[in-house]
């Protein structure tokens, strides 16, 4: 899953924008969060990996400014590979290896960040 | 205790001509499992066992050797963190949870250990009063450990035999010492390597204690004794240790920022275990399925935190775990990997004859009592600050609840529904801000989230919860959310001053 942010401008959000993009390109946007004030707005989305240049293409056209969301990035030379970080992880992108070193799946996350501040050796930042 | 088969001296001699049999913790326990212990007992001569996470009661002595002219130590501060002063001139502790107080939770002692067994320089700082023998009163120098005289890890306690796994039941993420914790039991944590563990591979100390010789922090140390708070008859036996940090490696000895908490030290610690007789082979034969700990809420902030129920390492370590019929994930606060490690180092060391076993001049205590801390004055809980709440319902307007707050002259009023419980919070600021803007109605105006308190909560929780959330009252309520009163911050100032 890909993590977008789209900003709109102050004349951008009288304009079903994301309903016209989900039409177009056939792609499910899933809305994380929404923030929209008669000053402009900020929405951000999660779609499918695959999907991320399709919509991209069809926000821009419509002249949305959107930025792909940055993922964790994990220092192997910092982390112990104790684990703390597992648990808070709410899409499985942490997980063990059988010799318990701990794996980051990069694709799967989703950059929540409920992690990084759990990290004793502060090896994962965003 | 079963019958002796081999010495320590017998096992150190077949380790001088390389003939020893060692395995680590894990392979004794396929091979317990496979041959038994008595197969066991006759083939391995020694086993290893590991353990490498966050222990707080650790620290440094450092010795800096004397300055010209001399100086007594008052007060010292290294890479800004405060450092203890126990002794003479110039012998300093440094604790693994004191913090510098420009980055607090993030930097602290562990990570000063770490640096200085790395190489790297590091500022030390110190003030003195002056005296006859002792002039000096500034001392600012930096410093690495070659030009320090002492430089030992000295734990007072480490490798808790085993440890609480923790959980939350409040309705707001919480930071603690067992790491971070989501509302409503929304995960778990917990420590201790299980069947890996030192002194659970030797439940009886029959061959740890005072003297015994050990893997730590990747170099070789010695247990001193029993751990502070060590409480072997409930399994929660400890140790304190002490080693050369000038041969350790920052692999086994790490700086740890616990957020919310504040700063820790990861200590690599490993054990070996002479296999005198067959009970010792059994019991090396532990497995995670036989260790057993408790689900604790750490969203009741007492000395006895409620027990949700018991649980097994081996179900800890499978990552997903029950609790109050959910599956929640589980977090190892130690390093597993870590500790599979040190117990295949601390092999290979002994079957390359560089480290040699010893026999405790004093085994560790099997029993031991443990104390709550002596208080002199009556801790006060809420219920003995709670009065009587001013309610109104979602169906009130905002004029009818202004003129509740006049008349009752409070700045709180609690909406409940019909059977009393709690729906929301409406504060004087609040009505005044819907007085300014028009607004009639009180449904747009309640606050939903509230923050509450229980009525056997110490009242300290209760003020923090006030200072945290930046508010001044808190709905009492039970646990159906049945609203018993109101605590205000107010009324617990007065308790100060009484």
């Amino acid at each position: 899953m890909a993590r977008i942010l789209l900003t709109f401008s102050d004349k951008q959000i009288y304009e079903p924008i994301t309903s016209q993009v989900i039409l177009e390109s056939g792609v499910p946007v899933n809305i994380l969060s929404a923030n929209v004030t008669p000053r402009g707005g900020e929405i951000l989305a999660e779609i499918e990996g695959r999907d991320v240049d399709k919509v991209l293409t069809a926000f821009k056209k419509r002249g949305i400014t959107v930025s792909v969301q940055r993922k964790i990035e994990v220092d192997r030379d910092k982390c112990i590979d104790c684990g703390s970080c597992y648990s808070l992880c709410p899409v499985n992108a942490i997980a063990f290896e059988p010799d318990r070193t701990v794996v980051f799946d990069v694709e799967k996350c989703v950059a929540c960040a409920l992690c990084v501040d759990t990290c004793p050796t502060r090896a994962i930042r965003l | 205790m079963a019958q002796n088969i081999r010495t320590v001296a017998e096992i150190n001699e077949k380790i001088r001509k390389g003939d020893a049999v060692i395995l680590t913790a894990s392979e004794m326990e396929e091979l317990v499992k496979s041959e038994g212990a008595h197969v066991a007992a006759n083939e391995v001569d020694v086993v290893t066992t590991g353990t490498f996470g966050a222990m707080c009661s650790s620290g440094a002595v450092i010795n800096i050797g004397h300055t010209d002219p001399p100086i007594k130590i008052d007060r010292a501060w290294i890479n800004n963190v405060e450092i203890c002063h126990p002794g003479a001139a110039v012998d300093l502790y440094i604790g693994a949870t004191l913090m510098d107080p420009n980055r607090a939770f993030e930097y602290g002692g562990g990570h000063i250990i770490e640096e200085l067994i790395r190489g790297n320089e590091v500022e030390l700082r110190a003030t003195a009063y002056g005296t006859d023998c002792y002039p000096r009163t500034r001392l600012e120098t930096r410093i690495t450990k070659d030009d320090l005289n002492q430089f030992y890890l000295i734990d007072f306690r480490n490798g808790y035999q085993r440890y609480n796994c923790a959980t939350n039941s409040r309705n707001d993420t919480i930071y603690t010492y067992m790491g971070k914790l989501l509302p409503n039991y929304g995960n778990a944590t917990f420590s201790g390597s299980g069947s890996l563990n030192p002194l659970c591979n030797d439940p009886d100390f029959e061959t740890i204690g005072l003297g015994t010789r050990i893997f730590l922090g990747g170099g070789q140390g010695y247990i001193i004794g029993e751990g502070t708070q060590h409480d072997p008859e409930t399994g929660f036996g400890t140790m304190m240790d002490r080693g050369d940090c000038k041969r350790m490696s920052p692999e086994y000895i790490r700086g740890a920022a616990v957020s919310g908490y504040g700063t820790s030290m990861y200590v690599g610690i490993g054990v070996p275990i002479p296999i005198l007789n067959e009970g010792l082979a059994e019991k090396t034969g532990i497995t995670d399925q036989e260790i057993f700990t408790n689900i604790v809420d750490y969203g009741v902030p007492r000395r006895e935190r409620p027990r949700l129920r018991k649980i097994s390492y081996a179900e800890l370590k499978s990552g997903q775990i029950v609790v109050n019929d959910r599956t929640v994930k589980a977090s190892p606060l130690s390093s597993l990997k870590g500790a599979e490690k040190i117990a295949s180092t601390l092999k290979e060391w002994i079957e390359h004859a560089e480290f040699y076993l010893t026999s405790p001049v004093e085994r560790l205590p099997q029993k031991a009592t443990l104390n709550p801390a002596k208080q002199e004055a009556v801790i006060p809980f809420v219920e003995g600050l709670t009065r009587a709440a001013v309610t109104c319902t979602e169906e009130n307007t905002v004029e009818e609840v202004a003129k509740l707050i006049i008349e009752r002259s409070v700045n709180h009023i609690i909406v409940v529904d019909s059977q009393g419980l709690l729906q929301g919070i409406v504060t004087s600021w609040d009505i005044t801000r819907a007085v300014a803007n028009g607004v009639k109605g009180l449904r747009e105006i309640i606050t939903r989230k509230v923050v509450s308190a229980f009525p056997n909560e110490p009242v300290e929780v209760a003020a923090r919860k006030l200072s945290q959330h930046n508010i001044s009252a808190l709905p009492v309520v039970d646990t159906k959310w049945k609203v018993l009163g109101i605590i205000t911050a107010e009324d617990i100032s007065k308790l100060i001053v009484r």
